[in-house]
């Protein structure tokens, strides 16, 4: 209880630590930092923002478990930015095939399909290179990221280029009846609902299902894992498979919510933003979500930035690396037991050690 | 024969930045640290090298600002990492978005305004090589001040006492101890003087290839010299080599566009990365292991709850 509160004095203290020195940056701009402050509660409590801030958190937080499901059994993904991609992918390219052929839901379900296999495919890449050839899935999640974003550009520079658009490399526009349906007469899309439901989904097989359990058995110690007669490989496979298909989903909600077409730059960071919101709540599936609105509302204060204080908007990424900073750098009880107590090193010859599989 | 003179041309012109990045990350590396930053380093050294030129009018001026800049980011990710034992792909990733935030904040001033650039300098007698000439010894000063820097660094991880203590570092600290050095401030030093050298890399960008500042100029290239570092299996001569590679790779597009020669551009920007995803595939566990110890062990993340 007393460690709770402690810990929670902590964080507090962290977050007003970040806000005091982007403060301390925003004077020497020539503005008043108070007013800084009280223009972005201002915007950010406003109704149209809020729902920005909901539009831009559902992508995040469907990208921020697919970097924790892998971490609960001990694997890295970085790279839910190339999964997004290759799930805004799947979901263009089924635009694109059915052309208006099926009802505008039935797209929508066979785009969410798409989406969730071109994400999981990506992933599933690093995870198969992992157990086959030993190759470490944090270098290939990350190269990966760049093949997608490059196969983006390449798709829509040429072969998927709106033939009747301005010149502009993007896909056309997705049809009326194919979007995500707002909700009520808000610009929210049901993409936020989406993005709920998946953390429940994932809430609930962490804590109430056998795989969820051996997760983290892997996760914790790989080789009591395989000696008690888990089947590991497969194991691993599948929470990278689950993480890809979350972040492919997250690219599908961008794509048909907010987007409604493939054009250069429309991911921005979202897959490393939301490596970080994984992070920040420590992989556990509510958390996780709760840091990813946390991060989308910094975002759209910097519209606020640029609007009302008349700041480049992309300073709010100051803000956002001093809040990342400041509680990551809280430390805990267990980052200073692993200072003192580094893992044990193996003393077996350094010709026959690999990386688990 | 025009064409690949251009493209050779280019891969040196537009390496450059790239060489001095993967060069300082292949440092950090070694002593077992690694900044997935490089990228936030590059961007505060392109903009600090391009304003410190600016104030002073001095292009070798900038050189220091970038480095400084490059440098005391790297700090940032250095203290969280090494004192409060943060993940390290996590910090790095957010000292990306610091360098991005701080050069939007500051960088806006800058946009546009004229510099005392670093120019081209024919070194007299070289430059009229055929070929060798155009290729080599046509450039400003930092890249061939970047031709000194590769095998410079070689000697010194090599060669070198302070190699050998950043390699110890890396690999087993516990000897390094053990001989009464600290591993602490090894890597300390190794980050930092990584993100100077990123930092100098992003100068080079903004006051000698580009002469100009702009938001987010860098474009992925501090991420390509991350992987550039895993695609040398951490060895700089090697990282030498793949920076002109990719640098080759970004020069051919606009080479045979210009030619009429239709050809997707991205379909080629990919290729140097499914190269190195090939290369670890075809030599994995090869390369895995000429991975510093230290470097693994951060690759193998702890449980998570």
């Amino acid at each position: 209880m007393e460690r709770a509160a402690r810990g929670a004095g902590r964080l507090a203290l962290a977050y007003a630590a970040a806000l005091v020195f982007f403060g301390a940056f925003v004077i020497t701009k020539g503005v008043n930092p108070i007013d800084v402050y009280a223009d972005m509660w201002r915007s950010l409590t406003d109704g149209t923002s809020l729902g920005e801030v909901l539009v831009k958190a559902a992508p995040l937080m469907l990208a921020a478990l697919a970097v924790a499901v892998p971490a609960r059994a001990g694997l890295l993904n970085v790279g839910g930015e190339g999964q997004v991609v290759m799930g805004a992918i799947g979901a263009a390219g089924v635009m694109l095939a059915l052309d208006g052929t099926l009802p505008g839901s039935a797209t929508l379900v066979v785009m969410m399909l798409a989406a969730a296999a071109a994400g999981a495919v990506w992933a599933g890449i690093a995870g198969v290179l992992r157990l086959t050839v030993k190759v470490n899935e944090a270098i290939t999640t990350l190269l990966l990221n760049y093949v997608a974003i490059d196969l983006m550009l390449y798709l829509i520079y040429q072969p998927w280029k709106d033939p009747n658009g301005s010149g502009q490399p993007a896909t056309r526009q997705l049809a009326a009846a194919a979007r995500l349906p707002l909700v009520g007469t808000s610009r929210v899309h049901t993409g936020i609902y989406v993005a709920l439901i998946a953390t429940a989904v994932i809430w609930a097989l962490f804590r109430y299902t056998s795989w969820g359990f051996r997760l983290r058995v892997v996760g914790g110690n790989p080789e009591a894992a395989r000696r008690a007669g888990l089947p590991v490989s497969r194991l691993l496979l599948s929470a990278m498979l689950v993480g890809g298909a979350l972040a492919g989903l997250g690219g599908m909600v961008h794509f048909a919510g907010a987007e409604l077409k493939l054009r250069p730059g429309m991911t921005l960071n979202f897959g490393y933003i939301a490596f970080l919101a994984s992070w920040l709540a420590r992989h556990k599936p509510v958390n996780v979500a709760g840091a990813a609105v946390l991060l989308a509302a910094i975002a759209i204060a910097g519209d606020s930035l640029q609007l009302d204080s008349g700041l480049p908007a992309a300073a709010v990424n100051v803000l956002m690396g001093l809040v990342l900073l400041a509680v990551m750098g809280r430390g805990s009880v267990r980052t200073r037991r692993q200072e003192v107590e580094p893992a044990p090193t193996p003393t077996v010859p350094a010709e026959t050690v690999s990386a688990p599989a | 024969m025009d064409l690949l003179l251009q493209v050779l041309i280019g891969a040196v012109r537009g390496g450059t930045s790239i060489l001095y990045a993967a060069l300082g990350e292949t440092i950090s590396e070694r002593a077992g640290v690694i900044n997935l930053g490089t990228e936030g380093c590059m961007l505060v050294g392109a903009l600090a090298g391009y304003a410190a030129t600016a104030t002073s009018g001095d292009p070798w001026v900038g050189v220091l600002g970038g480095a400084a800049a490059g440098g005391a980011l790297a700090l940032i990710h250095a203290v969280l990492v090494l004192q409060r034992g943060a993940n390290q792909l996590a910090t790095g990733l957010v000292v990306l978005f610091l360098g991005l935030g701080l050069t939007s904040l500051f960088g806006a001033a800058f946009v546009g305004e004229s510099i005392n650039a670093f120019t081209p300098i024919a070194i007299p007698g070289l430059s009229s090589i055929p070929w060798l000439g155009d290729i080599l010894f046509n450039h400003d000063p930092l890249t061939y001040l970047s031709f000194a820097v590769g095998p410079a660094m070689w000697w010194l991880l090599y060669r070198s006492r302070w190699g050998l203590l950043v390699r110890a570092a890396g690999e087993r600290e516990e000897v390094l101890a053990a001989y009464g050095h600290s591993p602490l401030r090894v890597r300390y030093l190794a980050v930092v003087a990584g993100g100077a050298l990123a930092g100098i890399g992003g100068a080079q960008l903004s006051t000698a290839y580009a002469n100009a500042w702009f938001e987010n100029m860098t474009a992925g290239r501090g991420f390509i010299a991350v992987a550039l570092v895993i695609f040398a299996a951490w060895h700089p001569l090697r990282a030498m080599g793949g920076a002109y590679l990719f640098g080759a790779a970004l020069a051919l597009s606009p080479a045979l566009q210009a030619r009429g020669v239709a050809i997707n551009q991205f379909a080629l920007d990919a290729i140097p990365y499914v190269v190195t995803i090939g290369v670890l595939v075809v030599l994995g566990r090869k390369r895995m292991h000429a991975a510093p110890e230290g470097l693994r062990k951060v690759f193998e993340m702890s449980p998570s709850s």
